[in-house]
């Protein structure tokens, strides 16, 4: 191999690296406190996996539906998250302000598109419950088609360009967040403390949805056996509505908390990224298991932090290690364990 | 609702079966006593073209089409010809772009399992044909014809869905689509990252050599040059006074091989495999049950899709020299097919290729590459109607923004439509229509119209 591209590619995943993990390793290698490093990023990043794929999860569970659309909404979330506070974060605005408009953006974002998501389910996905999955498929793809292509106009009438990153809401992220902790001996990056924050709210509001709510209980049920819940008298059609909207709002919320951290950050080449990596998790986890996605979600995150590390310390030179893993972790799975860790085996069969 | 029925695939295809019969039975009276069908060489091959007056036609009409776009460009209309019809280079996408999906729909329409990651094979094709003709496959010299190289290539992805098909076919619906999905991810990571390919593998890999060759290796005479720079040109064909430019040749040597590798596909189909293969697709527990071996089937089905997959891949990459990661391997690649093949017709074969006309067509007007809508409104409009104000944006800009290169967007929504309205395709509607294949159904409407 070459070193040009080598350079190339470590230029590209620069990003990425962290330049503590270098320092650490280039002195007298403390196996340990690297491995705690390496750890906490993980969990890190096993956050941000869980947030963009938990909504995905949500709606395969009960209905059936593979949403195509996920990475699209999800895209669209980082977008209106980035416009909310480059609206209202000026250059003096406090810390304290700017993470509470980012809730503000959360939240706002979460209503508008589970609104949308909700429409969508009425007007498009209802007509063709009726047809195999894969007409489900081929819908909500068309429709993140046409989601991406209206995101580049209105992205390019706004004079930003669609593909690199919206940097001007990602420089909204408060200095703090920018800065390290010390954490039982080690440096770690407060933006992944922040977004295990942010993970596990949503982790913990997902659970209380599906575990305290009504619909939550139709959810489970649902996922169990959809006949039978309806032979109860559940009106299965008005908890797919709202199923389908939280799932697309929590895509949104997904995109909202990609918006700060710069190895994803404002870009409609987001849409396709959060899909794949969201299928990923989802299906490592057990389409449609909550509990599923959840461990999916550490595992990925600490397969990529570990790869990345790999990477970084030169001890693999190949630049694509990271996400040839994680793909592989998919294939593998699929092959010893298709429905996944968690997942019932009857669902998403046929 | 029939048509929204899964199954609606198969009433395109069981009246097509049923048509079979009264066709044979014509066949007798003409034969006479004679067991053996074609009896005398010219019956038979008047038969034949009966059989296959639709194809020709079509066949007929893809040859005369440059002509005819190069024709009109000459006359008082070439600002609307320009605008509305293709230009050949949108129509030499349409050759590979629906061969691929083709092959896609072999294995995705006729057997029900959906290929997520065909663009794997499309992508081995693709970048064998580079790598060989930089000498850069083991045991495949430099010089080696391109024909070789492309079959060569078209093997390594037929092994290829072997394996991949060997653990994936355990596997049905979404999971099919998903593990195929991860499959071309792994493989497009690898390739995009793998320093042998070029210095800058995410870029991709280029021919630097002379140009590839469609036609019989090792004669020149019988071979074309292709490629928009490298290709051949032809100079008053035949004393004819018609020149041909380099991607006029380009266009006919690639059809050459569509037209090869769609006979071959529809071959196939309409063989006893190719009737177990959507005995699959319809039941593959009765078809198990019936005593067919279907995973084997499913194997064999797949590696031929793989096979013209990679075909396609390989005249695109000797057609445009280049090959990127982005181009070839990665799921976006996949999901063209899947979008014309849904607009085409999903288990029609010959579908996709009117899908691809289509999209190609709609992306050349709203591309200002050759002539094109935008180009039409801002040299047609006067100015002070382009400076109009609608909502704060001037007319132009939004010419600019929301035509100009957005064939993406109303390409979404018409796939949109069609999934929810016209599900099985503009072909498979047709044939609903007709009650059976164009070819064999459309003669008969005709008739009973003109008589």
């Amino acid at each position: 191999m070459s070193l040009a591209p080598l350079a190339g590619a470590a230029a590209q995943a620069a990003p990425l690296v962290d330049p503590g993990t270098l320092l650490s390793t280039g002195g007298a290698v403390d196996g340990l406190q690297t491995a705690a490093r390496v750890l906490a990023e993980g969990i890190g990043k096993a956050a941000v996996y869980f947030t963009i794929a938990v909504g995905l999860t949500l709606v395969f569970g009960l209905m059936g539906v593979l949403n195509f659309a996920h990475g699209a909404v999800a895209m669209v979330g980082a977008y209106l998250g980035g416009l909310v506070l480059v609206l209202f974060v000026g250059a003096n605005t406090g810390t304290l302000a700017t993470i509470l408009v980012f809730f503000v953006a959360l939240a706002l974002v979460f209503a508008v598109t589970t609104a949308a998501g909700s429409a969508m389910e009425v007007a498009l996905i209802r007509p063709i419950y009726d047809r195999t999955p894969t007409y489900q498929i081929l819908l909500t793809f068309g429709v993140s088609l046409i989601i991406e292509e209206v995101a580049r106009i209105v992205l390019t009438l706004r004079g930003i360009q669609p593909n690199p990153q919206w940097q001007a809401p990602m420089g909204t992220a408060p200095d703090v967040l920018l800065g390290r902790t010390e954490l039982l001996g080690v440096g770690v990056r407060r933006l992944y403390l922040f977004e295990v924050a942010i993970g596990a709210l949503v982790a913990v509001a997902v659970w209380a949805f599906l575990t305290k709510t009504l619909y939550g209980l139709y959810i489970r049920a649902g996922s169990e056996d959809t006949e039978m819940v309806q032979a109860l008298g559940i009106d299965v059609r008005q908890a797919f509505t709202v199923v389908f909207g939280v799932g697309t709002g929590l895509a949104a919320v997904g995109g909202v908390l990609l918006m700060w951290d710069p190895i994803w950050g404002p870009s409609v080449l987001l849409s396709i990224d959060v899909l794949l990596y969201a299928f990923v998790v989802v299906i490592i986890g057990g389409l449609g298991s909550f509990t599923g996605t959840l461990v999916a979600a550490g595992i990925v995150g600490i397969a990529d932090s570990v790869t990345t590390w790999l990477f970084t310390t030169g001890i693999v030179t190949f630049p694509g290690l990271s996400e040839v893993t994680i793909f592989l972790l998919l294939v593998v799975m699929l092959i010893i364990r298709p429905q996944g860790l968690y997942g019932v085996e009857e669902v998403g069969g046929h | 609702m029939a048509i929204s029925d899964p199954d609606s695939g198969a009433d395109a295809d069981a009246p097509a079966g049923d048509t079979d019969a009264p066709a044979v039975e014509t066949d007798a009276p003409v034969d006479e006593a004679d067991p053996i069908p074609p009896s005398t060489a010219t019956g038979g091959l008047r038969e034949y073209l009966r059989d296959h007056a639709v194809h020709a036609a079509v066949i007929v009409g893809f040859v005369l089409y440059p002509l005819a776009y190069e024709a009109l460009l000459a006359t008082p209309a070439a600002p609307f010809a320009e605008a509305f019809l293709p230009a050949i280079t949108f129509m030499v996408v349409v050759l590979y772009m629906g061969l691929f999906a083709m092959s896609f729909d072999f294995i995705s329409g006729y057997t029900g399992y959906l290929s997520f990651g065909h663009a794997a094979f499309y992508g081995t094709g693709a970048y064998f044909v580079v790598l060989a003709a930089n000498g850069q496959i083991p045991g495949v010299p430099g010089g080696t014809p391109f024909m070789i190289t492309l079959l060569l290539g078209a093997v390594v992805a037929g092994l290829l869905a072997l394996v991949i098909g060997s653990v994936s076919f355990r596997l049905t619906g979404v999971y099919f689509a998903m593990i195929t999905l991860g499959f071309a991810q792994v493989i497009y990571e690898l390739i995009r990252s793998w320093g042998y390919v070029s210095t800058n593998p995410t870029e991709g890999a280029t021919v630097s050599g002379d140009a590839l060759a469609i036609g019989v290796p090792f004669v020149d005479a019988l071979s074309l040059d292709v490629g928009r720079l490298t290709g051949e040109s032809v100079e008053n064909l035949l004393g004819l006074g018609i020149d041909l430019s380099t991607t006029v040749v380009s266009y006919y040597a690639l059809g050459i091989v569509v037209v090869v590798c769609y006979f071959a596909m529809q071959r196939i189909l309409h063989s006893p495999f190719g009737r177990v293969m959507i005995a699959i697709r319809e039941n593959e527990e009765r078809a198990r049950a019936v005593g067919y071996p279907t995973y084997r089937f499913k194997l064999a089905a797949f590696a031929i899709s793989g096979f013209f997959g990679a075909i396609a891949g390989g005249v695109f990459a000797a057609y445009s020299r280049s090959v990127a990661p982005d181009g070839t391997f990665y799921f976006l690649v996949t999901a063209d097919a899947l979008i014309t093949t849904i607009i085409g017709g999903f288990g029609t074969l010959a579908g996709p290729v009117f899908g691809t006309l289509f999209t190609q067509g709609l992306e050349d007007v709203l591309s200002t590459e050759s002539g094109g809508v935008a180009t039409l409104l801002r040299e047609g409009l006067p100015e002070s109607v382009l400076q109009a104000d609608l909502f704060g944006i001037s007319l132009e800009l939004f010419v600019n923004t929301a035509v100009d290169g957005r064939a993406p967007l109303y390409l979404g929504i018409i796939f949109v439509l069609f999934v929810l309205f016209v599900p099985n395709g503009i072909l498979g509607t047709l044939r609903d229509r007709l009650g059976g294949t164009v070819g064999k159904r459309l003669p008969d409407h005709l008739r009973r119209y003109l008589r």
